[in-house]
């Protein structure tokens, strides 16, 4: 891997030299505790550490509301909406996030089944990450998602005279090379800052435990009483599922235009959390009670990716830290570890 | 950066109706032709594959494909009217037109039947996925030992292709076929009463060397098996049909999800045909 030296007082200049490969998104904090990406306007309001953004950058490639195709109703011809997507750069993506992306990668681009409006965002995309500090809900180091070596066109990592970055695609290369007034050569003292400042990093993350074994923990579990206790709690919003990284089902639905000309048939971002997930003809519903929904998302984020060896979920901590419930995903998952399927 | 190398995976394809035949009271088939010539000639699927059918404006529906492709430049569908597309599919008149996507699913593995007698058990609507594997087997009779198609229904009234398999009849003997059609809630029904699963041992079939494909009910699926295990068939040959919601066809949407975290599956990719040792592995697929 090529490493190479940002300084403090190139940073700002390397955001703008950004913009020059595309509009460019970035962290910007929303409200006195909340994070998200948005366009840069001024590189003064990106931020550079934060704990997580409420939405995953999922959004940029999957849109929340999006128009699939249009047919005309009376020559029933058949069009995509006509779309013009630029090349465009989310600067300061964490780890886990890279990693929900190349999980979501291998479902939207499945080699033969790739979905043309996300592939097509996804290849007009760079992605420049920046490492990250855990807080209290995240756990991506159990999830082996808290590093990538791939999934990035450059990654900063903070060192004392400004960033070390690791360039990870030919696109990187050439932003480096194009504009090597703003990057230095790494010294050893920069190795050594940027090792000392991972194994700080490391030392952070709240949990240290192996989850190999999580897929059989939930199975053996399915009828512990911990499903009803906290479905109970449950307020079934979906906030989880919409702030997940690698949650991706969606609801479609067609509707006319107002002459009568021709239908559109739109999608937008569904959850498993709703009632109506599940719900066929004749009322009958495959996750019909809350509790059924509720374990089934544990069940969905913790089962096998199987075109990377992980597992769907990144331990990003979102669905915990913005559950309007407080329902704890891992204390969940560590109170199944300790449970004891039999009762004397 | 080349970013037209994508085909689309939700277009519609132009199909036609070309003629409407009503089967029961909800039930009716219908027959499509794509309207591209290339596709009408080329288009082809397996036993056991769906399509997406869509009515612009109004919705899609997941369908299984009732004909089978050994017969080239139309397909079948037999469909229930249910709900909102449904109905107005019910409506539709030769000529009219739909949106077609697919052919989607796995299908059943028809070749890994080869050489063996076919058992089929057909309840309710299961009938029209079951059909195509018949005809499949009929249009390559030397491929199959003997086959025997069970074919249930509550009501007389609701034997899907009932007439169709009656006239059959006729060629049982020299094509070493059976067909039995039973209803279960007619007492007065002058033809075969009661379950499938009380016929099996009836039907002539070498237990040895016999592929059981059941579709119907969900529920209904354990007591065939348990059936069929019973009277010595093999279990390595027992093939059935699921249904969930499904809004893409393709692995996508996520509807059709289900099982559990060591065994998660896409009932339109990974399925709808399942085995018996799919449904032993993944607890909540039926
Ligand atoms: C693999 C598979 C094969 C099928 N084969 C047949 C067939 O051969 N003949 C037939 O009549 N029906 C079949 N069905 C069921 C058929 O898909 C539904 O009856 C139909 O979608 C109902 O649509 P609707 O809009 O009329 O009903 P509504 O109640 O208005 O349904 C609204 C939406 O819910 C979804 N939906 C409702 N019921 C089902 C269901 N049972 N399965 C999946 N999605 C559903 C659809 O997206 C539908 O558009 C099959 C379903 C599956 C999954
Ligand atoms: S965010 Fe919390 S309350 Fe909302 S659906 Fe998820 S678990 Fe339930
Ligand atoms: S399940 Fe929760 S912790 Fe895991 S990736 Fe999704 S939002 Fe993050
Ligand atoms: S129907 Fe959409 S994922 Fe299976």
């Amino acid at each position: 891997m090529r490493y190479t030296k940002l300084r403090k007082e190139n940073f700002h200049e390397f955001l703008r030299v950004l913009e020059r490969y595309g509009k460019v998104y970035a962290p910007h904090r929303i409200s006195e505790k909340f994070y998200d990406f948005r366009e840069m306007r001024d590189p003064n309001d990106v931020v550079t550490e934060y704990p997580r953004t409420v939405m995953p950058p999922k959004k940029f490639f999957f849109e929340p509301l999006s128009e699939l195709f249009k047919v005309g109703l009376r020559d029933f011809s058949y069009s995509t909406p006509e779309e013009d997507i630029q090349p465009f750069v989310i600067f300061g993506v964490h780890a886990y996030d890279i990693k929900g992306l190349m999980i979501l990668d291998s479902v939207y681009m499945e080699p033969g089944l790739e979905e043309k409006q996300y592939a097509v965002r996804r290849q007009k995309a760079l992605i420049v990450g920046i490492s990250d500090m855990p807080d209290q809900y995240n756990f991506s180091n159990v999830r082996n998602a808290d590093w990538v070596d791939e999934g990035f066109d450059l990654f900063l990592h903070p060192i004392e005279e400004g960033w070390l970055i690791r360039v990870g695609s030919p696109t990187g290369h050439k932003i480096i090379d194009d504009n090597s007034q703003l990057f230095h050569g790494t010294t050893l003292k920069d190795i050594d800052d940027f090792k000392e400042h991972e194994k700080r990093r490391q030392l952070s993350f709240p949990m240290c435990m192996s989850l190999s074994d999580v897929r059989y923990v939930l199975e053996v579990n399915w009828n512990n009483p911990i499903w009803e206790e906290e479905a109970k709690r449950c307020l079934g919003c979906g906030n989880c599922t919409m702030t997940c990284p690698t949650c991706r089902c969606y609801e479609v639905w067609d509707e006319p235009d107002v002459e009568l000309s021709s239908a559109s048939r739109f999608r937008r971002w569904d959850s498993c959390q709703f009632h109506d997930h599940g719900l066929v003809a004749g009322g009958e519903n495959f996750r019909e009670h809350k509790v059924d929904r509720f374990r089934h998302r544990y069940n969905c984020k913790n089962s096998y990716v199987k075109a990377l060896h992980c597992d769907f979920c990144v331990g990003c901590g979102r669905c915990t830290a913005f559950c309007p419930a407080g329902i704890s995903y891992m204390g969940i998952i560590t109170h199944l570890m300790e449970a004891k399927v039999h009762e004397d | 950066m080349k970013t037209d190398n994508y085909t689309d995976l939700y277009k519609l394809n132009k199909a036609h109706v070309v003629r409407v035949f009503d089967l029961t009271d909800k039930e009716k088939l219908f027959v499509f032709r794509f309207d591209d010539k290339d596709l009408a000639s080329t288009w082809t699927y397996k036993p056991g594959q769906f399509v997406q059918i869509a009515v612009p404006g109004v919705g899609e529906s997941t369908i299984s494909i009732t004909s089978s492709a050994t017969r080239k430049g139309f397909f079948e569908l037999c469909i229930r009217k249910v709900g909102r597309v449904t109905s107005v599919i019910h409506k539709l008149r030769p000529g009219d037109v739909v949106g077609i996507r697919g052919p989607y699913g796995n299908g059943f593995p028809m070749e890994a039947m080869e050489g063996k007698d076919l058992l089929l058990i057909a309840s309710g609507l299961g009938m029209a996925p079951l059909r195509g594997v018949f005809l499949y087997a009929l249009d390559n009779r030397w491929l199959y030992g003997r086959i025997a198609l069970i074919n249930t229904a509550r009501y007389s009234s609701e034997l899907l292709f009932r007439e169709e398999l009656d006239a059959m009849l006729d060629m049982t003997t020299a094509e070493n076929l059976l067909i039995m059609q039973t209803v279960t809630r007619e007492p007065e029904y002058p033809g075969l009463k009661g379950r499938a699963t009380e016929y099996i041992d009836q039907t002539g079939v070498d237990p040895k060397n016999c592929a059981v494909i059941v579709c119907g009910p969900p529920r209904m699926y354990m007591d065939v098996f348990r059936k069929v295990l019973q009277l010595g068939f093999s279990p390595d040959h027992l093939y059935m049909t699921l249904e969930r919601r499904m809004k893409c066809g393709v692995g996508k949407c996520g509807h059709c999800v289900a099982g559990t975290a060591t065994n998660m599956v896409y009932m339109c990719k990974d399925g709808p045909v399942f085995t018996y040792y799919d449904i032993m592995s993944t607890p909540g697929l039926i």
